[in-house]
């Protein structure tokens, strides 16, 4: 019914399509390309041309190469760390709906404290502290994007929690762990995978730009990133260094935005 | 009404001393205690006696609770003591830095709210129509895209290309030379592509957020009532709709401010805009840990006024929340 109502909209599918295609070229990227760390000083800044397609950047490393190969990175931590938040939020959202009373009260407030702190403010105290890394990237943003998660789950326990299959399974004496994850979390998970489709996107733009600061997943694995920050240092110049980096950045948090937005739209009952 | 707002600022309380903390144990589970990580740097002929003393001083040779309430006394006077770089006050540095932020992002604000809530409205009122949905496409593709691209674009064109704005920077190397009138054109050119960056995105959130006010304001039981009484179509938009699809808006007010300064770390770094989101990255990168502790908990703070300051007016604007909170 939902998948009915989401494979109406043809932008959506494009996009589904692309993440897809995306993803494949991640997980093949090894295959498709020369090694994207392979230096060439000879050839150092050259612009596109037909053996470096999207050209060279400042110490001769073939750009298509590191643009493929950043994929990995980007996706990776895209879904990891927002595996961490939905897990954590998830979690946290469930207890507070669930429970109500002094345990929503707790989390609430919780939740109002993380909010209070300017998102990319935390990341970066959180990288720069612990040192950056793929693990800490994707920790740090896992640790601060949870908030959106847990709200949506609180909210969704709240709604069921009455309801009469939740009453009949405590009626029949199962245990409050049981509820939660067998009987009320598979029927409140649906909205709160929408914020996630969100989230995977938020986690590429930031890690893209802890990339772009120098604090994220450190070099010379390749990032679109710092791709994007060697092109600071030769903007006078190296135009396609600031480019097609940054297209791939743009369509991949785009597809991710768009997919969120029309699954929301599917689940909505009153949007026609 | 009063007994909501005191309820409110009780809460902000609360908040203010969960911030402190949240911090508070965000340093301390940090391997090595900060001193050890400073001497290394500095001073690496210190004796161990000597060593234990400086400990002594900063009580490091506490419980963490004792240490917390030690940073807690001064934190909430907002002190956060001494940079490690110049050994200036940490209050004064963000004090000194803070009107330069606050000039970008004021402007940048203004302008997205002045072109984003109108195009928001304006295509709410078009429900339905391509233009809406078109309009929608494009708020996701402004939202999607990398502020820092976008600056790295915008310098290529209006920088190296067309070489008509500045790359970066406040002013121009000769600005003591200009008279007045030329150094606020000066100025004024160095604002132009950082406040660009910043509202674009803004821009598309107003957009959105106030079109999906609206979208929710006319699916309300008294606009249809209003229609079927037989007001105007356009008399019903202005009248009845948009006056209460504004009321929402205040609510972004709290919730820009976090966004706002996220963004002002990555444009104040690109453009070398000397405000405080670039002092918050230079004291991560030289590990200034008074002036990342000072600067992290004073946004917070900054975020939770702001955000407190959203609901009273909320409050004020909405009878609603008023009476559901007397309740």
């Amino acid at each position: 019914m939902m998948w009915r109502r989401f494979r109406r909209s043809k932008l959506a599918l494009i996009a589904l399509f692309y993440v897809g295609v995306v993803v494949l070229i991640a997980i093949c990227a090894p295959l498709l390309t020369s090694d994207p760390n392979n230096v060439d000083l000879a050839s150092r800044l050259r612009p596109p041309d037909r053996t470096h397609r999207l050209g060279t950047d400042d110490l001769g490393r073939d750009v298509l190469a590191r643009v493929i190969h950043g994929a990995r990175v980007s996706l990776s931590v895209g879904f990891a760390a927002t595996a961490i938040s939905l897990i954590i939020g998830s979690f946290l959202g469930a207890l507070a709906g669930y429970y109500g009373g002094a345990a929503d009260w707790f989390v609430s407030r919780v939740i109002e404290v993380v909010l209070c702190f300017p998102f990319l403010l935390l990341v970066l105290a959180i990288v720069a502290l612990f040192g950056p890394s793929f693990l800490t990237v994707m920790i740090a943003l896992g640790l601060t994007s949870w908030t959106t998660e847990a709200r949506f789950m609180r909210g969704e326990f709240l709604r069921i929690r009455e309801m009469e299959f939740a009453q009949a399974a405590r009626a029949s004496g199962a245990r409050d762990a049981r509820i939660i994850f067998r009987h009320l979390l598979p029927n409140a998970i649906a909205p709160v995978l929408v914020s996630a489709s969100f989230g995977v996107a938020a986690a590429i733009l930031t890690e893209s730009a802890l990339s772009f600061l120098g604090l994220g997943v450190p070099p010379p694995t390749p990032t679109w990133g710092n791709i994007l920050s060697t092109a600071q240092q030769h903007i006078d110049y190296a135009w396609w260094l600031a480019l097609f980096p940054g297209v791939a950045i743009f369509l991949t948090v785009a597809a991710f935005n768009i997919i969120g937005d029309r699954v929301r739209d599917a689940l909505d009952p009153r949007s026609e | 009404m009063g007994s909501y707002i005191v309820r409110r600022l009780l809460y902000g309380v609360l908040t203010f001393f969960g911030i402190t903390l949240a911090v508070f144990i965000l340093v301390h589970s940090v391997p090595g205690d900060p001193i050890s990580f400073y001497i290394s740097q500095h001073m690496t002929h210190l004796s161990q006696p000597a060593l234990d003393a400086i400990r002594h001083e900063h009580h490091l040779d506490e419980p963490f609770i004792a240490q917390y309430l030690y940073w807690l006394r001064d934190a909430v006077f907002l002190n956060f003591g001494n940079s490690i770089l110049d050994h200036r006050r940490v209050t004064d540095r963000i004090l000194e830095k803070l009107p330069h932020t606050i000039e970008l992002n004021a402007i940048a604000f203004l302008l997205a709210a002045a072109i984003g809530v109108p195009i928001g409205l304006w295509s709410a009122a078009r429900s339905g129509r391509p233009v809406e949905r078109a309009s929608a496409v494009l708020f996701f593709l402004l939202y999607s895209l990398p502020s820092f691209w976008v600056a790295l674009l915008l310098m290529e064109f209006f920088s190296v290309k067309l070489g008509i704005l500045p790359l970066f920077g406040m002013t121009s190397d000769d600005y003591f030379e200009l008279s007045n009138a030329q150094k606020l054109l000066d100025h004024a050119r160095h604002l132009v592509l950082p406040v660009v960056t910043l509202a674009y995105a803004q821009m598309a959130i107003f957009a959105r957020f106030s079109k999906s006010a609206l979208t929710e304001v006319i699916r309300q039981d008294y606009i249809t009532t209003a229609r079927a009484k037989g007001v105007a179509p356009q008399r019903v938009l202005w009248r009845h709709a948009f006056r209460n699809a504004l009321i929402p808006l205040i609510t972004l007010l709290g919730l820009t401010i976090p966004y706002l300064i996220s963004g002002s770390i990555i444009v104040e770094d690109i453009f070398q805009w000397d405000g405080i989101g670039r002092l918050y990255f230079t004291s991560i990168l030289s590990r200034d840990y008074p002036t990342v502790l000072g600067l992290t908990v004073a946004t917070a703070v900054i975020t939770l006024i702001s955000g407190l300051l959203a609901d009273v007016l909320y409050a004020f604007a909405d009878p609603r929340i008023r009476f559901e909170a007397a309740r």
